[in-house]
């Protein structure tokens, strides 16, 4: 890949300077180094040539124009969907954007909007939120920490705290501001209308937001962007029920969700594991890694949590009711125990905390891990957990299985929590063979991989999407002609990534 | 012994989530009074200075990472991006996948310097003057006057507990060590004051000059070990000998050390004492790292260690941590007349005063800025008093309240909203003239 790429010259670092002020760009090795992230959502990262930190969206495509003319790579970075930089720069390095100092948030209630820049955190968002708008809420991710940003987690199709109810959070955008390496710079959504709000996603028509969300930051930098605010009512418990197979929570979810209305509606967020999960969060040397253990402290072996927001405590009791017939009549029906699980104020308020620290503490139980994570349809989840927990012990990692639903039980995200000694030899070779194998099988049974990495994921699915794969490429080269931003995420350029055939190459 | 080695795999944990930026970052929900001071705060003095990433801890973890792997050369442009970091450990405090992250830092430093890089200008400086035997302490002044304060009797070796001054107590804040004698006296220690002490090397274990801290070291331990407690005025030098000492040394303490403050708190819990005299003003209290957080985190580090199932005995650790947040507060609940108000970041999510980890030595201009935020946040609860019990915090509040009357001479602003109009007081003054 570094023939289609140049090294960042000191004279690039000079024009970089000219942009933002010396203060702003640094190739300091150390500090370089500080943006490496190996683990949680992916093991690729590579030192960046270049850091640097602009202001705001003139400078973004200043920086954009400068390094497509040097046809240096560039990777846009804040905080990430969980807090690392989720998307740090992959070969061949490149310039690093990080975009924390972008941090500007605008909130219209009566238009039940926000805009925020790309490094707005989830932490400041909902101190902001608390004492300002209390009754909303900023469309933060579930489940990760307060250095997360809001566009990081939207931008990636992540899981919101409301995603049960709304869907992924990209769902949720109404407009996007753009930023190209071309110098261009537009709006989508009824945005792209000279003084108009950001009220309508789909705008003047058609829309083409979709192509930058899921795009890892490589078809262009989204400098804005106007997104849904989330109601916020103060009526709030979690329910868990457990089971002893996946199957037997999956299935009473979906009885919750597929009514869409009612309680669906209330049930805002739907989540769910294995007993690992518990287990992995202590050093593997410090806690039991029996079940039996687990058992005795009323952990059950599958479980679902249903979060419930309402307006009043009548609302919430009637929907808390109905959740508990749903499962005993599913009891009844599937000849299974359900138990509901007697939750402590002090758990029941742990599990309501946004943002958290519940998705960190992975790294105790051997110095490492890894989400990996997939899309199913909501009832196909137990098949690919089923597999993918088996495939784990044969390859010796816990099987630590997290669930969610999106959008009313029609998928699933399903995500592994790979925890592994990240000081073992050759640990990130079995950690690819692990991947590959599931992900061939993965693919074969139609399920999609939601955040691919450039090296397995995302081959394997674009070589079963060939023809989708050749637009995207059209779609890229039309945005980003020398195909600098985010070099081989989404496999572009293919070969940079991948020995496999290329789509391109034989579409010819 | 420690080393950055033996930290690798405690290193290792670091997913680079970066809650560690923040204060309270597992409590988005907590009250405040504003949109400031409410949930979650970004407190990391040497990130919220610097902006870079490799200012936060977040960043300095991938630092050492890559340092370890090999990937990373030490150099002097390394050391400076380490060393401005005042080692508060709120960092380690956040963390939950614990990383002893101010061991990792101070374990990089010394290994960046041991590798054969300079250290630092101004930390070499007083590095040079521990070991001069003229003076062995860092502020350039003569050996022969270190007990020169004392009026009472020095070198007592029928006394079987020492007050182990300092170097600050000694030759800069000589009123906090004749308050601190005082007290023991009026507390009825028979205690002594040994002319042979010197620096017990806090300053030059945190900017990563091992070797002299380990002669600093080895010589007080000799020097005390007869003791059965060791008594101490200073934050830094009582964190140095309790948690440090034991760690570099690789052997438990030979004596038992105890601050000052202690001492009252346990007479205060048993009902020993009164303060009855009263002390009428609106007071805020200021944790200092090294003898609130640091020791706190020590606390639950020890229990855990001796754990072999951390889901159940975690939660005892975090209970023995909080229980020691709270001494300072039942010594100040215990002051008659008092008008305690907390600030909004207190205990473990305390905000640094900036002065630590030889920051205020070597990054002036940091340790400056982080001082006035605290002072800010301490005006903000209206107190007419910032109490603290460390001579770093003292001294680096009072540049900060000193920076901002300046300005206020300078520019005709009121800035008493900023804390202009702070009283910088260190709590075994007051507690001296109230027992």
């Amino acid at each position: 890949m570094s023939q289609l790429y140049n090294k960042v010259t000191d004279e690039v670092v000079k024009e970089l300077s000219a942009i933002c002020g010396d203060k702003f760009v640094t190739d300091s090795l150390p500090l370089r180094h500080s943006y490496m992230a190996k683990g949680i959502m992916g093991l690729e990262a590579v030192v960046p040539e270049v850091v640097v930190r602009p202001a705001n969206k003139d400078e973004v495509l200043k920086i954009l124009v400068v390094a497509n003319e040097n046809l240096s790579p560039v990777t846009p970075a804040a905080g990430g969907l969980s807090g690392g930089f989720a998307l740090p720069a992959i070969e061949p390095g490149g310039i690093l954007m990080d975009m924390t100092r972008m941090n500007r948030l605008e909130v219209d209630e009566k238009n039940r909007v926000m805009t925020v820049e790309p490094g707005v955190r989830c932490g400041d968002a909902w101190r902001i939120f608390k004492k300002k708008h209390p009754d909303w809420a900023p469309p933060i991710p579930d489940g990760a920490p307060p250095g997360a940003t809001i566009l990081g987690d939207a931008i990636e199709r992540g899981f919101s705290l409301v995603t049960g109810k709304f869907g992924p959070q990209a769902d949720m955008i109404i407009g996007l501001e753009i930023a190209l390496p071309t110098g261009e710079l537009f709006r989508t959504g009824s945005w792209a209308l000279d003084g108009a709000k950001a009220f309508y996603r789909w705008g003047i028509g058609p829309n083409p937001d979709g192509l930058f969300l899921g795009s890892q930051g490589s078809m262009g930098i989204i400098t804005k962007c106007a997104i849904k605010l989330v109601p916020h009512p103060h009526y709030k418990t979690i329910v868990a029920y457990g089971g002893d197979s996946w199957e037997h929570i999956i299935e009473p979810a979906w009885e919750i969700g597929r009514h869409e209305m009612g309680i669906a509606e209330n049930t805002v967020m739907v989540q769910g594991g294995n007993w690992p999960l518990v287990m992995t969060r202590w050093p593997k040397s410090n806690v039991p890694i029996d079940y039996k253990f687990y058992e005795k402290i009323g952990v059950d072996e599958y479980w679902m949590n249903s979060e419930v927001w309402a307006w009043s405590q009548e609302e919430l009791d009637f929907t808390l009711k109905k959740i508990d017939e749903t499962y005993k009549a599913y009891e009844v029906e599937k000849k299974t125990v359900c138990k509901k699980q007697d939750l402590h104020p002090k758990q029941i308020a742990s599990r309501l905390k946004k943002p958290n620290l519940i998705a960190v503490p992975y790294g105790l139980y051997e110095a490492g891990f890894l989400f990996i994570t997939w899309y199913c349809p909501w009832l196909e989840s137990p098949r690919m957990m089923e597999e993918y927990c088996a495939k784990m012990e044969e390859y010796g990692f816990p099987p630590t299985m997290w669930v969610a639903s999106i959008d009313h039980a029609r998928q699933a995200i399903v995500m592994p929590i790979l925890c592994f000694d990240s000081s073992e030899e050759g640990i990130y070779d079995k950690i690819r063979e692990f991947n590959l194998e599931t992900t061939k099988s993965f693919v074969k049974q139609g399920w999609i991989n939601y955040r691919p990495d450039p090296f397995v994921h995302a081959p394997y699915t674009f070589s079963k999407a060939k023809e989708y794969y050749r637009m995207l490429v059209k779609f890229r080269k039309l945005l980003d002609p020398n195909l600098i931003l985010h070099p081989g995420r989404l496999a572009i350029p293919w070969g940079a990534v991948t020995d496999l055939p290329n789509p391109i190459e034989e579409g010819k | 012994m420690t080393s950055l080695e033996e930290l690798r795999r405690i290193n290792a944990r670091c997913i680079h989530c970066r809650a560690c930026q923040y204060a309270y970052s597992n409590e988005p929900d907590r009250e405040g009074k504003d949109e400031e001071y409410t949930g979650m705060m970004l407190s990391c003095p040497g990130g919220n200075h610097y902006g870079w990433e490799g200012y936060f801890n977040s960043g300095r973890m991938w630092i050492a990472r890559a340092f370890l792997e090999g990937e990373l050369e030490p150099s002097q442009e390394m050391l400076e991006v380490i060393e401005a970091c005042t080692t508060c450990g709120l960092c380690a405090e956040q963390c939950k996948n614990y990383i002893d992250t101010v061991d990792v830092i101070e374990e990089l430093r010394a290994a960046i310097i041991d590798s054969g890089v300079e250290p630092l200008k101004r930390h070499k400086v007083i590095g040079d003057r521990v070991l001069d035997e003229e003076m062995r302490n860092p502020y350039h002044d003569p050996r022969s006057e270190r007990t020169a304060w004392y009026d009472g009797e020095i070198d007592n070796q029928n006394a079987k507990i020492a007050y182990y001054v300092g170097c600050t107590g000694a030759y800069r804040q000589q009123g906090v060590a004749k308050h601190t004698a005082s007290i023991l006296k009026k507390l009825g220690y028979d205690f002594t004051v040994l002319s042979d002490e010197v620096c017990c090397g806090s300053p030059i274990l945190r900017t990563g000059q091992k070797d002299v801290f380990k002669t600093v070291m080895n010589e007080n331990l000799d020097l005390f070990k007869d003791f059965d407690m060791l008594v101490f005025s200073c934050a830094g030098c009582y964190r140095t000998f309790r948690v440090d000492y034991p760690k570099q040394s690789g052997k438990p303490l030979p004596f038992e050390v105890k601050h000052t403050l202690d001492l009252v708190w346990e007479l205060i819990t048993e009902g020993k004492i009164k303060i009855e005299k009263p002390y009428n003003k609106k007071v805020t209290w200021h944790d200092p790292c090294h003898t609130i957080r640091h020791i706190g985190l020590s606390i639950e580090k020890a229990i855990l260690d001796e754990s072999d199932n951390w889901l159940l005995d975690s939660r005892n650790a975090t209970k023995a941590k909080e229980a020691w947040y709270e001494r300072p507060r039942d010594v100040l609940r215990a002051i008659t007349g008092i008008d305690f108000r907390e600030m909004y970041r207190i205990k473990g999510d305390s905000f640094c005063c900036g002065a630590g980890g030889g920051v205020k030595t070597q990054f002036s201009e940091m340790a400056l800025e982080t001082a006035k935020e605290r002072v800010k946040e301490a005006a903000a609860t209206g107190a007419e008093v910032l109490m603290t019990s460390c001579p770093f915090c003292i001294t680096n509040f009072s540049d900060a309240v000193k920076a901002l009357k300046d300005e206020e001479k300078e520019t005709g602003k009121d800035l008493s909203s900023v804390g202009s109009k702070l009283e910088i007081v260190e709590l075994l003054e007051v507690l001296d003239e109230l027992l």
